[in-house]
């Protein structure tokens, strides 16, 4: 194949600094997306290591007093929510998704450098709060007027302000990237590649952007309103003049209930490639898991108030019944995951056991949502830690461990080198048994009546739970560090990874690794939503039934024998 | 599906089998050893609660379930699929099968659409209130950075009395209720979003400014004499965790007689000022005093009148304490905003103390006050 001109010298990413801090290269783009998030998930570790710190035995021990205790959680979930993973999947599809459809670029190539800058700059803006008289915002990541407002006994410091001032630029941010997905997928796609061609990632990263398009601009209205009743006398959330209180969370979930697809669509896309892979099977039910993705972004829309149930003020039956029937599409891709590997023949890589991750953890995430989704039941647990429970599981038993999935997918196609898999089992182990010790008694902690968002608590019975979960918090941090450390020395001394380490399915596999500026010199014939499994292994994957009479060569390991079969169309 | 599945070693279906069967064990175990109840709701203790904790029951008992056969299934497929050297041949290329692909999507289906009329159902009984108000206990719960006061409304919703301070404990708000009878609780707030919760009645509702929220429950008769312990749900600002509350479980008689006392107290005329004794003047706005120095002198009672010019969910008061910080002087009762009291102080020795508001512990509402 062509681009073999270019591997097996690694790296192929030529220029210097000026050339990374100018490039439009969505690959280039893309690996700084990662890395930028990927230092924003280092730092809301941080915060997220003193919140457990403090909580870990009753009593204002770590802060010198609960004003900075609220700085602290507030400023993790938002810069978790928006400076990680929001922008790391992003960034991953960035990478992934010209390259999955056989694409030279993003259709805008500059609007992409754009958008990725905004976050760096809206990560500083936030966190530049904390160098404010009054601190950093302290209200929450839903910032609830009238607490977020600018009164003496709210937010009246310029903390509140940076945060507004951050969230806009990081949505505009998202809008940008989401305008430019949407027309690359649309308008750019190789010969071949139809809709129902594409990769499942590029469906979720498709659905995705929908979203990200329809809704953030309705945040951005919730975070202007809130700007101009600080700082320019209006009054939408002041009731005592007019406004209404509700009126922001209505607003503000309006967005961020999406967003939590936002936040978990792509990582969804990101196993059911890696799933496929390492089970040498397709994707059972393409088009089903497409509809269901399809179906869970519509429904996505019609469920912001079930976080709003206990504000009696919003028509619980409805949201209810939506809330409930979101579970059937998810409860479809589950299902298509678990029956991808049933009858497969399954390789322990480290991106196949954080995909078992993801489906393992993420069924939780749903199981405890459901409890949450039944109104009465949501009474006793909204606002307390089950809540915190019930989303970790979503976002970091869902979305972290799908990400890390990706990532340990597409490292030697972005570095040209393989990651050291010991090192990787090390870090899914330490970081899934940190994260079950950490948010599983959080489960308990809510049942028993422990509010979320608070420095400090008073009941005895809570203890235990609570030192339990602070010494998993640090487990998982510890999880981080054979994760770095693998970075650190697979980029120098890794085994290279060929064009094609994995026996990949889609095109980003068909080039060398990492890919030349152009992606590729040629594409093979794009028959299939597997078009270099069937380049590899001819046709045999399709009509049903398939395997060993009609492959003409078993599909050996050894090098030289995917050269011969590559895709020379 | 394949036509042709090829023979494998029975092993990894034995392992895999076997370990799925211990999930199940394990799962079992959990429950019938009882250290299951620890993902279960504490003992409710209204009929609300009641209410709730079976519906718990059903979903609970389907979560588990769910989570056993998709768990079971992972674990299976994950333990009896792995890749062997032999494994060559690429495995039978399964697309889909429109059957069991059907069957998936309707029985979630059919099982959420339980779970929402079930819900529905029991939501209609928890949000029922009362047709006619005058046969229940009507209180106002008025919340405030960070203290709950308690307002008693008689049968026509007009303004009896208002418990202020704890009934048990030293600390946060108190709330009197009869068992066996409906209680109505509205909710008012005149500074930024609560929550009243109380995990024994299993209910949470937000206290919104500018919006009257309210609900209704009754305490189990066999409830009398307990104390429920509620908090705050909503974060609402610094010492949101310290917004704490008491409900006092009463038998109807001790109820009655609690609530003519209450009253009693209210209407009562306040204690004039003693003659003789210095009165120094405090004013409280937006969560700060205006003064953050006081002298009196050694020895002698002393009066404080102190002025709360903030909402009127928002309550202060005036703790003289030491300055290793425990508290010398604390029985006063914090006033609610837009009031005015006389605070009498007993004689203190001389020497240098700190005047503090008890809810609000902030330096803006901490000063000096010079006893010589």
């Amino acid at each position: 194949m062509a681009t073999h001109a270019l591997s097996p010298a690694v790296p192929a990413y030529r220029g210097g600094l000026y050339e990374w801090l100018t490039t439009t290269d969505h690959k280039k783009i893309g690996i700084m997306y990662v890395i930028n998030s990927f230092l924003f998930f280092l730092i809301g570790g941080v915060f997220a290591l003193l919140v457990r710190t403090e909580l870990a035995t009753p009593g204002i021990q770590l802060f010198t007093n609960e004003h900075v205790y609220n700085e602290a959680f507030s400023i993790h979930a938002t810069v978790m929510i928006f400076l990680f993973i929001i922008p790391m999947l992003a960034g991953l599809g960035n990478f992934a998704v010209p390259l999955m459809i056989g694409a030279p670029d993003m259709a805008f190539p500059r609007v992409n450098a754009l958008s990725f800058w905004m976050l760096p700059l809206g990560g500083l803006l936030l966190l530049a709060g904390f160098l404010t008289p009054g601190g950093a915002a302290a209200a929450g990541w839903t910032s609830y007027p009238p607490l977020s407002e600018k009164l003496a006994q709210s937010s009246p410091g310029p903390g509140q302000d940076l945060w507004i001032a951050a969230l806009i630029l990081i949505g505009t941010s998202s809008i940008l990237g989401g305008i430019n997905f949407l027309v690359t997928i649309f308008k750019m796609r190789a010969p071949g590649m139809t809709l129902f061609r594409m990769p499942i990632m590029v469906w979720t990263m498709l659905v995705t952007s929908v979203l990200v398009v329809m809704a953030t601009p309705v945040i951005t209205s919730a975070l202007v309103m809130l700007y101009i009743d600080r700082n320019l006398g209006g009054s939408f959330f002041l009731p005592k003049e007019g406004g209404q209180a509700v009126l922001y969370q209505n607003v503000f979930w309006f967005y961020s209930h999406p967003a939590v697809y936002v936040m978990v669509l792509p990582a969804m896309g990101m196993i059911s490639e890696v799933l496929p892979v390492f089970s040498r099977k397709p994707l059972f039910g393409y088009k089903a898991f497409i509809f269901a993705t399809a179906g869970i972004g519509a429904l996505g829309f019609s469920v912001w108030a079930h976080h709003m149930f206990t504000t009696g003020a919003v028509f619980l039956p409805f949201f209810s019944l939506m809330t409930f029937l979101i579970a059937v599409p998810t409860g479809v891709k589950m299902f298509n995951w678990v029956f991808t590997m049933f009858r497969g023949q399954l390789t322990f890589s480290t991106p196949l056991i954080f995909a078992v991750g993801f489906l393992t953890m993420f069924l939780i995430g749903g199981i405890n949502g459901a409890f949450s989704a039944a109104v009465p039941i949501d009474f006793a647990l909204q606002d307390t830690y089950w809540v915190v429970a019930h989303l970790h599981y979503v976002l970091f038993g869902g979305s972290v461990f799908g990400m890390f999935a990706g990532l340990y997918y597409w490292f030697p196609k972005m570095t040209g080198r393989m990651l050291d898999e010991g090192l990787g089992k090390i870090h899914f182990v330490l970081m899934f048994i940190g994260f079950n010790l950490t948010f599983f008694p959080m489960h308990m902690l809510g049942i028993q009546g422990m509010p979320r968002r608070i420095a400090d608590y008073a009941d005895p019975s809570w203890n235990g739970w609570n030192l339990l979960a602070t010494i998993g918090g640090f487990v998982i941090a510890i999880s981080i560090l054979p994760f770095l450390w693998n970075v650190f020395i697979s980029l120098r001394n890794g085994k290279i990874a060929g064009d094609d380490p994995w026996e990949g399915n889609t095109l980003e596999w068909a080039t060398s690794s990492p890919p030349p500026p152009y992606n590729f010199d040629r594409l093979p014939e794009i028959r299939s939503e597997r078009p270099v499994f069937d380049a590899r292994h001819g046709l045999v994957g399709h009509g049903g039934h398939g395997g060993r009479d009609e492959e003409e060569a078993p599909m050996a390991l050894e090098e030289g024998h995917r050269d011969s079969q590559g895709p020379t169309a | 599906m394949s036509t042709s599945p090829r023979k494998r070693p029975a092993s990894e279906a034995i392992v895999a089998g076997g370990v799925v069967v211990l999930l199940i064990v394990i799962v079992a175990l959990v429950f019938l050893s009882g250290a299951g109840q620890v993902l279960y709701p504490p003992k409710p203790a209204t009929d609300r609660a009641q209410e709730i904790t079976q519906l718990y029951d059903i979903v609970f008992a389907i979560a588990v379930a769910i989570f056993v056969a998709v768990e079971g299934l992972i674990v299976w497929s994950v333990l009896r699929y792995r890749r062997r050297p032999e494994d060559v041949d690429l495995p039978a290329q399964t697309h889909g099968n429109n059957l069991v692909e059907v069957l998936w999507t309707a029985i979630p289906t059919v099982i959420v659409l339980f779970l929402f009329v079930i819900s529905w159902q029991s939501l209609n009984k928890v949000d029922a209130v009362s047709a006619d108000l005058t046969q229940t206990v009507r209180i106002n719960a008025i919340a405030g950075q960070f203290q709950w006061q308690f307002e008693y409304l008689d049968a026509s919703g007009k303004h009896l009395a208002t418990q202020t301070t704890p009934l048990a404990g030293d600390s946060g708000g108190g709330m009197a209720v009869p068992v066996g009878k409906p209680v109505y609780v509205t909710l008012t707030s005149d500074d930024v979003i609560h929550a009243w919760y109380v995990p024994r009645f299993l209910f949470k509702r937000d206290v919104i400014p500018g919006q009257l929220n309210h609900f209704e429950f009754t305490v189990d008769a066999d409830e009398a004499g307990q104390t429920f312990h509620g908090q705050c749900a909503e974060l609402c600002g610094t010492f949101h965790n310290a917004m704490h509350f008491d409900v006092v479980a009463m038998a109807p008689a001790d109820f009655d007689a609690w609530l003519a006392k209450l009253v009693e107290k209210a209407n009562a005329t306040p204690p004039p000022v003693p003659s003789g004794a210095p009165v120094l003047k405090v004013e409280a706005k937006n969560i700060a005093f205006d003064v953050k120095t006081l002298e009196v002198a050694a020895n002698a009672p002393f009066v404080i009148d102190f002025k709360n010019d903030d909402v009127s969910s928002i309550t202060h008061d005036i703790q003289i304490r030491q300055s290793d910080g425990t508290t010398v002087i604390q029985n006063q009762q914090a006033i609610a905003g837009g009031t005015e009291q006389n605070y009498q102080y007993s004689p203190l020795p001389p020497g240098t103390y700190t005047f503090i508001c008890s809810i609000h512990p902030v330096p803006n509402m901490t000063g000096t006050l010079t006893v010589k």
